[in-house]
Formats: C-alpha cells, sequence, structure tokens
C-alpha cells in the first residue's frame, strides 16, 4: 500500500490552512471559501443503528437524532430509515417499519406504568416499584390459587393456565432464553411472543 | 432466488429477493465530463467561490478531453492483473505503476486543453508546469500519489499534476479483467484498485445500492463499499457526530454531511447522491470548503480524505 494506514496525517483546512492551500497559490481568492458558508449554521446529529422490534426479521434500521451528544442538548428522533447494510432486509421497511417515527413520537406512547383498577375507567400513574410488586403479587396470588399439580388421573402436569405471557419481541437470544425459562418454570401454559404478530 | 421470482410477468418482474451490492464499483469513462458539468451548476450556486469552481469545472473538461483524444501505450504484463486480483492486492498501485504510466504526455496535452479557457494567473501557473523537467515533474506526483502536501513552489501544480494522474489511472481501470475483492481490515481505508485514499464517500442511489455507502478514490475514482453509521478510518462507531450545513430556510445549501469521529479525531464527508443524483464526491467537497473551515473553527480534528485539487498548507 502507497498510504501507511496507522501513521495517517489528517489535514486541517481552517482558514489558515487554506490561506496557504493550492487553491490560493494557484490564484483564487481564499476568502471565498469562507464567504460562501457566511449565512449558513452548522447542523449536528446522530446516525445510530438498530433494529426494528416490531416482529421476528428485526430489519436494520437507521436513526437520526438531533443533539450532539452534550448534557444540556435535547436529543430528539427526527428520522428513521432502513439500514442499506443490514444483511437480511437490505434497506428495506415494510408499513410498520416505515411508521417507526410515528410510533416514537405518537401522543398515545406509554412511556410509564399506570393501572387501571377494575371497575374504575381512569388511568392513574404508578411508579415502577409499585407497578413490579402489584404484577408479582397478582402472578403468585393466582398461581398460589390455580396451579394444577395432578390432572384427574392423577398423572403429574404441573401446569397454571389461569395467565399468560406475552414477550417482546426487541429482545436478544440470551433474554429470549431467560424469559423462556421462567416463564416455563411457572408451568405457564399460555405463553406467546410479540414477533409472531 | 427460486425460478417463480425470476419469472417475467407482462408488466415486468419484481426484484427477487435481496439485492447484495457490490464491493467494488470501478469508475465510467464519462466521470469528468459528469464532474466537469456538476462542478458548472455548483459555481452557479456557490457565488463567492464561483472562480475557483469554475476552474476546476474547465480542469475536469480537459480531462474528459485528454481522455476521450489519448491512449495509453502502457502494455500491462498478461498475468500480472490477475495474479494481484487473486491476491487481493491493488491491480494499479500507485507506486509500482507510477514510472510505468506515460502521464508526462498526458500532461501535455491537459496543458492544452486547458490553457487558453483559464484566468491569467493560472496561464502563467500552466506556462511554468510546462517548463519543468520530467523528474520534477515525478516528484510532484510522488508527492500527490503519497497524499502529502508538497512544498511552498511545488503545492500549486500538484492539483494539476493530480488531475493528470487521474485520467492515467481512470484509463487503466477500463482494461481491468473485473474488479477487486473487498479489502480486509485497515486496508478498507484505501482503494482496493490503486491504493490511493479516497476523496469522499458517497450514498449511492440505483436499484443495486440504493443509500449504500461507498469510498471513492482520489486517483482512479473506483469506488468500494463502506458500511454506514461506521467511522471509515478507525471503524468505531462509539463518537460519530454528523455536522452539516443549514440556512436559515432550514434547507441544507449541498448535500453533505460530515462524519466525524471523536476516537481518532477524524472527519470525512458524506454526499448524499440519494438527495441530489448529480451530486459528484470531488466536486462537491471542493464547493463544501466553508464546511471544513466551520469544523476547523469549532473542534481540533482534520480530514482522513484527500482532495488532490485542494491541498492544505
Amino acid at each position: 500500500m502507497t498510504v501507511n494506514v496507522t501513521r495517517r496525517q489528517f489535514f486541517k483546512l481552517g482558514a489558515a490552512g487554506v490561506a496557504s492551500s493550492s487553491m490560493a497559490m494557484m490564484g483564487f481568492a481564499p476568502e471565498s471559501a469562507e464567504a460562501s458558508v457566511r449565512q449558513f449554521k452548522l447542523t449536528h446529529a446522530k446516525e445510530t443503528r438498530n433494529n426494528c422490534t416490531y416482529c421476528s426479521v428485526g430489519c436494520g434500521i437507521l436513526i437520526y437524532s438531533h443533539g450532539d451528544g452534550s448534557k444540556n442538548a435535547r436529543q430528539e428522533v427526527f428520522h428513521i430509515e432502513g439500514d442499506p447494510d443490514h444483511p437480511v432486509s437490505r434497506g428495506s421497511l415494510c408499513p410498520k417499519g416505515s411508521g417507526l417515527l410515528d410510533f416514537v413520537r405518537s401522543e398515545g406512547r406509554l412511556e410509564y406504568p399506570q393501572v387501571r383498577a377494575p371497575g374504575s375507567s381512569e388511568w392513574k400513574r404508578v411508579s415502577w416499584d409499585e407497578a413490579l410488586d402489584k404484577i408479582a403479587r397478582y402472578i403468585k396470588d393466582d398461581r398460589d390459587a390455580n396451579f394444577v399439580e395432578r390432572d384427574e388421573n392423577g398423572g403429574t402436569v404441573n401446569h397454571w393456565t389461569t395467565t399468560g405471557f406475552l414477550a417482546a419481541s426487541g429482545s436478544s437470544n440470551e433474554a429470549g432464553y431467560i424469559t423462556h425459562k421462567v416463564v416455563r418454570n411457572l408451568g405457564m401454559v399460555a405463553f406467546d411472543n410479540q414477533a409472531r404478530v | 432466488m427460486t425460478a417463480e421470482h425470476q419469472a417475467e410477468h407482462d408488466y415486468g418482474a419484481i426484484p427477487g429477493g435481496v439485492v447484495e451490492p457490490p464491493v467494488v464499483v470501478l469508475p465510467e469513462r464519462r466521470l469528468f465530463s459528469h464532474r466537469a458539468r456538476r462542478l458548472r451548476d455548483l459555481s452557479r450556486r456557490m457565488r463567492s467561490m464561483a472562480d475557483f469552481l469554475g476552474f476546476a469545472a474547465r480542469l475536469a473538461q480537459a480531462q474528459h478531453q485528454v481522455l476521450q483524444k489519448r491512449t495509453s501505450t502502457f502494455q500491462p504484463d498478461s498475468q500480472a492483473f490477475d495474479l494481484a486480483l487473486e491476491h487481493g492486492m491493488p491491480p494499479l498501485s500507485v507506486q509500482s505503476l507510477q514510472a510505468d504510466l506515460d502521464w508526462q504526455e498526458d500532461l501535455d496535452a491537459l496543458c492544452d486543453a486547458l490553457e487558453l479557457n483559464v484566468g491569467q494567473a493560472q496561464q502563467q501557473l500552466i506556462r511554468q508546469l510546462r517548463q519543468l523537467d520530467h523528474g520534477a515533474r515525478r516528484e510532484i506526483a510522488t508527492e500527490v500519489l503519497n497524499a502529502g502536501r508538497g512544498t511552498q513552489d511545488t503545492r500549486a501544480f500538484m492539483p494539476l499534476v493530480a488531475a493528470v494522474l487521474q485520467v492515467a489511472w481512470l484509463r487503466q481501470c477500463s482494461v481491468l479483467p473485473r474488479p477487486p475483492k473487498r479489502a480486509e481490515g485497515t486496508a478498507q481505508t484505501v482503494c482496493p484498485c490503486c491504493g490511493a485514499l479516497p476523496v469522499a464517500s458517497l450514498i449511492q442511489v440505483g436499484r443495486e445500492r440504493s443509500r449504500v455507502r461507498y469510498m471513492q478514490c482520489s486517483i482512479c475514482a473506483a469506488e468500494w463499499y463502506m458500511e454506514r453509521a461506521r467511522c471509515t478510518t478507525c471503524f468505531e462507531t462509539g463518537k460519530l457526530d454528523y455536522v452539516g450545513l443549514e440556512g436559515e430556510d432550514g434547507k441544507r445549501p449541498l448535500p453533505i454531511r460530515a462524519e466525524t469521529c471523536g476516537d481518532c479525531q477524524s472527519y470525512v464527508k458524506i454526499i448524499h447522491r440519494d438527495t441530489e443524483v448529480d451530486a459528484d464526491a470531488l466536486a462537491d467537497d471542493l464547493a463544501s470548503l466553508g464546511l471544513d473551515i466551520m469544523i476547523a473553527r469549532e473542534r481540533d480534528i482534520g480530514r482522513s480524505s484527500y482532495n488532490p485539487w485542494l491541498i492544505a498548507g
């Protein structure tokens, strides 16, 4: 290779670099470059690789967001498109994937746990701790009440059919493995995954 | 792909399955005339840089004329290309071909094509270049091919010498039996065809490479695949910041963003052909020189690419 890639110099083309650049040496006004951008401002954005969570295909997506990552800057997703480098989807998205930005910005998007008490028509915001305690309590009570060890013939079944579980599709293999172990070990039979939707 | 997918219908065929983008794309012979047209267009849009971009347009047009009119006498060893391609070496290595290619005569032809169409300062420059002996010209060429800065005395000649080297190498690309394979590791940061540095990166268009990113070589103009949202120099992904220009109306003056990397403190421009199909790596990089100046003002980072028509001092 001609260019030593590990010891490469990075050229700085600031105002000083331009003033002694080939452009200036050839007889062109170096200030013209600066003048050409006077009326513009710099914008910063992030481009992040991710996967669509809406089905088991897991198409690659590129998420564009504003903000340069500094502490006070507000981050905001402004565009999502298919990732052309993804080996499975090669940049294409289905209507669900194409609408991802609307999901992100949806006014109806769930951002925290809420509970609607039996008989009530109102949703009440609760903390994560409260929500998880409540869910654990319901699971325990329902399992204690309805767990079936043996069927009518006396055969061992160890199942629990009164509660079901819907797992997320945006999970890793490992998260899927753990989910499966937890749910099946409880004896739960009704078990499905958002990835099939 | 199954036979069913490939079936032709009365209304044409649907794309069958997932299309893999090509890893290396060799340049077309029309490149210089496209570039000249783009530069003329840019010289009207970036009015304060009109003189420089207008000159660059005439230089690209002169390249096109030299490429059309002249042929190379260089005959590669019949097995040399195959051997290089087989072993993943750049078949048109700038180092090994520099002595073999007869670009000196191309340079005289380029000066002829250019001389009457440029301003006085550049005419004088061309006259001085003609008077340089072959050895001095060769030294300038070596500096260009090594992606160097030259000296105070030679820097002004470098874009002209670079222009003729681009013609000589692009001409050789058309005799390659097939495009090279994708390079591995850090070799991906240089051209798989000739080993030179990229001039910028392009987001491409077309069925096979829609929105796929390619680096374009600063010398032979071959394009090679480079994953998006990843630094093209150190391959890190964590500290990338995409810097662009925006007018008061919220519009971008040029289809360009710079991908800056906080890990290796460098950046490369991304030219979006998906928003302006006429955009050209070298031309749009020149026209967006203002972006380089603004980046340099804000942060202490440098360009990882090399544009031989604009060499920093």
